[in-house]
């Protein structure tokens, strides 16, 4: 199986305080940012790994997964950090973070998906900066292939996959056929959650993603990292959304203390009115 | 060497080049990492941070109370490459340097030192000694199991009644025909507990030699765990040879070639406990920092008090020395480059901060860092070891000493 991912480096969600909005309002600072790889899209590489190895021998890759990233020089810090990981081959398509929103991105992959012809493309389910979620979508869309979003569980079967997705008092399971776009939820990195045709239905993963292990890191610098202009893959660069403004969310208000059940219940409902 | 920009550019260069010197002059302080010399050492670090909080950390504590090892946690760093990580490529190792051994040890102590001494124990004290001092057929037989942690290594030099002392040391070693006869005792050993292998010092007449050593050999027995203050997710205890019969294919190098072997892995022994009690500072900052924002007295953050200042920024300037020198000397030792004065004195500079860091941090949480909560308590048990073990203060004062007067450089 061939399977191609989108990774995109956000602002390290876990120093979000560090974001900083000039005065003006115009842009975000990202100098001084530590860059860290979208957590959804960490998840979507775990789980095209898992999708192509047996559990119990993960250094043997059954098929290829190509791992992409759109931006400047700089972001090729991320693709290495996926190739340390398990990918096999990588592209930064060069682009300038402020001269892409989420449909152009689409198209762009549209055109790369007909290149490296994959049989699976698997992404997260949004990226923690824009929380946009929509790329996925739009790309299902524009190539016409079958798409499951928000996948909580995953089981590869011939010529396709069997896609597990949470819903309010259950769960959806949609049968998918190659080629076809899907988008990760957190869940999807649990340690029963991805199972290929070569993993034992016993077998159990660690919880949450895995870690690059230092021969792996030797070795990434080998592998290959191709550099895509944006032009080949979109002729047409015009951006559907631009920004108009950015503002910090206002401070916490102090929180109150109620008397009783009685005093909670009465302040959600006439306060709050959330009752 | 800091050339004062606005100068150098007025004097040397033409008004339109003057961009060009600024710029240059931004780029390599950006680009100048002291602690990740390479993108693999950049990469590397950012693994074993990831790895130590979600992995490690939530682990840290039973250990400690507990006062075991998590053998099947030092297994796991086996699975990450992290057991070999000095040792070369081509024997199964990362084939990496002295500093990125340093960056593996300050990056887990700063979430349990404990466990890192048991990794140190194993990865420094014997991996990394055994690959330097064995032949092809001796790293073939003992590094593959090491290097996964199927095996967990141990090494003997201290004993009851020599510490410092090394060359008082009272285990000997027989000749027989083919084979060597053991007998002695050591103490104070890391992982002595759990070990399936030990590299041990003994003497042969009267010359100090290295053996390998199984558990399974007759005659070998531990004791322990002896309890002691901190590090307790590091198990340590006595080993005793009573009549061991260690064939001489288990010399580890010379006979009589110890002191050589020994002398060589101190040197990273010392930088990376160097590089724990940086890891300790480290963390005990940042605890410290934040608590001494959030907590208010009379009014106010505690962190606008000036006595309160004047702990935050003690413990911040020595945090920082240490780090300098560590991470310099680190690029300056190495297999084939020995750096005996610069491992010596990071070791004796960084101990004391990480113990004054730690017992800063406890001060500015006051009743709370004494509890066991925030972990400054733990930190700072663990942190006092570094003081101690793998060469006293003294030792350190000693040496450094010792080397500048037979180097003329005093
Ligand atoms: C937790 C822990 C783990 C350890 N792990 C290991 C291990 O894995 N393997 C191993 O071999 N050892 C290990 N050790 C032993 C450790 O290396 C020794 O404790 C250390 O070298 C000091 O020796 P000692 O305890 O015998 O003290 P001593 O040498 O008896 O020293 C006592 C005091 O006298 C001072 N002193 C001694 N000689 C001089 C001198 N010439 N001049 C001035 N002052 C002097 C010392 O600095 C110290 O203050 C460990 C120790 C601890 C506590």
């Amino acid at each position: 199986m061939k399977i191609l991912v989108p990774l995109k480096r956000v602002a390290d969600p876990d120093n979000a305080n560090k974001v900083k909005i000039p005065a003006s309002g115009a842009t975000i600072e990202t100098t001084g940012l530590e860059w860290k790889p979208n957590p959804f899209d960490e998840y979507a590489l775990e789980a095209a790994l898992r999708l192509t190895e047996d559990g119990k021998a993960p250094k043997v890759r059954a098929g290829e997964v190509v791992v992409v990233t759109f931006g400047p020089k700089e972001t090729e810090t991320t693709l290495r950090a996926a190739l340390a990981t398990g990918a096999d081959r990588a592209i930064r398509v060069d682009a300038a973070d402020d001269k892409l929103d989420g449909h152009l991105v689409a198209r762009a992959l549209k055109a790369l998906v007909e290149r490296e012809k994959p049989d699976l493309v698997l992404m997260g389910k949004q990226a923690v900066d824009g929380d946009s979620n929509q790329v996925g979508q739009i790309l299902a869309e524009q190539l016409d292939y079958p798409m499951a979003t928000f996948a909580a569980t995953m089981k590869e079967e011939a010529g396709g996959l069997l896609v597990g997705r949470e819903v309010d008092g259950g769960v959806i399971t949609l049968r998918v056929k190659f080629p076809a776009v899907v988008t990760v939820d957190l869940r999807i990195v649990a340690p029963t959650s991805v199972y290929s045709m070569k993993t034992a239905p016993a077998f159990k993963y660690n919880d949450g993603v895995r870690f690059a292990a230092l021969p792996a890191i030797m070795a990434a610098k080998k592998k290959p990292l191709a550099e895509v202009k944006l032009a080949d893959l979109a002729a047409d660069q015009g951006l559907r959304v631009t920004y108009h403004g950015f503002q910090a969310p206002p401070a916490r208000k102090a929180g109150i203390k109620v008397k009783d059940v009685t005093d909670l219940v009465n302040r959600l409902k006439n306060e709050a009115k959330a009752l | 060497m800091e050339v004062e920009p606005q100068i150098c550019c007025a004097q040397f260069f033409q008004p339109d080049q003057s961009a060009i010197c600024t710029s240059l002059r931004a780029m390599s302080a950006a680009e100048f990492d002291l602690e990740n010399p390479t993108e693999e050492h950049r990469m590397l670090r950012a693994m074993v941070r990831d790895f130590a909080k979600t992995v490690v950390e939530p682990q840290a504590d039973e250990h400690d109370r507990s006062g075991t090892l998590n053998v099947e946690l030092l297994r796991r760093l086996g699975e990450l490459g992290l057991l070999g990580v000095t040792v070369p490529a081509e024997d199964g190792g990362a084939g990496m340097d002295a500093l990125a051994a340093v960056l593996v040890h300050h990056e887990l102590s700063k979430a349990d030192p404990g466990f890192c001494l048991a990794y140190l124990a194993h990865a420094m004290l014997f991996v990394n000694n055994l690959y330097y001092a064995a032949n092809a057929e001796q790293r073939q037989k003992y590094l593959p199991k090491v290097l996964t942690g199927e095996h967990v290594g141990a090494m003997g030099m201290t004993e009851p009644s020599s510490g410092t002392d090394v060359l008082g040391m009272r285990t000997v070693a027989r000749r027989e025909g083919n084979h060597f006869v053991l007998k002695g005792h050591k103490a104070l050993i890391t992982n002595a507990v759990d070990a399936h292998v030990f590299l041990v010092y003994a003497k042969v007449d009267d010359k100090i030699t290295t053996f390998v050593l199984e558990r399974t050999m007759p005659g070998l027995s531990t004791d322990g765990p002896t309890k002691k203050m901190g590090m307790r997710a590091s198990t340590m205890g006595e080993v005793i040879f009573d009549n061991v019969i260690v064939p001489e294919e288990n010399v580890l190098g010379q006979v009589g070639g110890g002191i050589r072997n020994m002398m060589r892995n101190l040197e990273i022994e010392r930088l990376t406990l160097a590089a724990m009690s940086l890891g300790i500072a480290d963390r005990c900052m940042e605890i410290m920092t934040t608590y001494a924002s959030e907590r208010q007295s009379f009014g106010k953050p505690i962190s606008e008090h000036g006595q309160i200042q004047r702990y935050i920024g003690e413990s911040y300037a020595k945090t920082e020395a240490a780090r300098a020198l560590i991470y310099s000397v680190a690029r300056k030792t190495g297999p084939t480059f020995r750096n005996r004065l610069g491992t010596d004195a990071s070791k004796l500079f960084a101990a004391p901060v990480g113990k004054e860091v730690a017992d800063n941090a406890m001060q500015v949480l006051g009743g709370w860092g004494y509890c066991d909560e925030y972990k400054v308590e733990r930190f700072l048990r663990d942190a006092k070891l570094l003081e101690i073990g793998g060469g006293t203060l003294e030792s350190h004062q000693k040496n450094i000493t010792k080397e500048l007067m037979r180097s003329g450089a005093a």
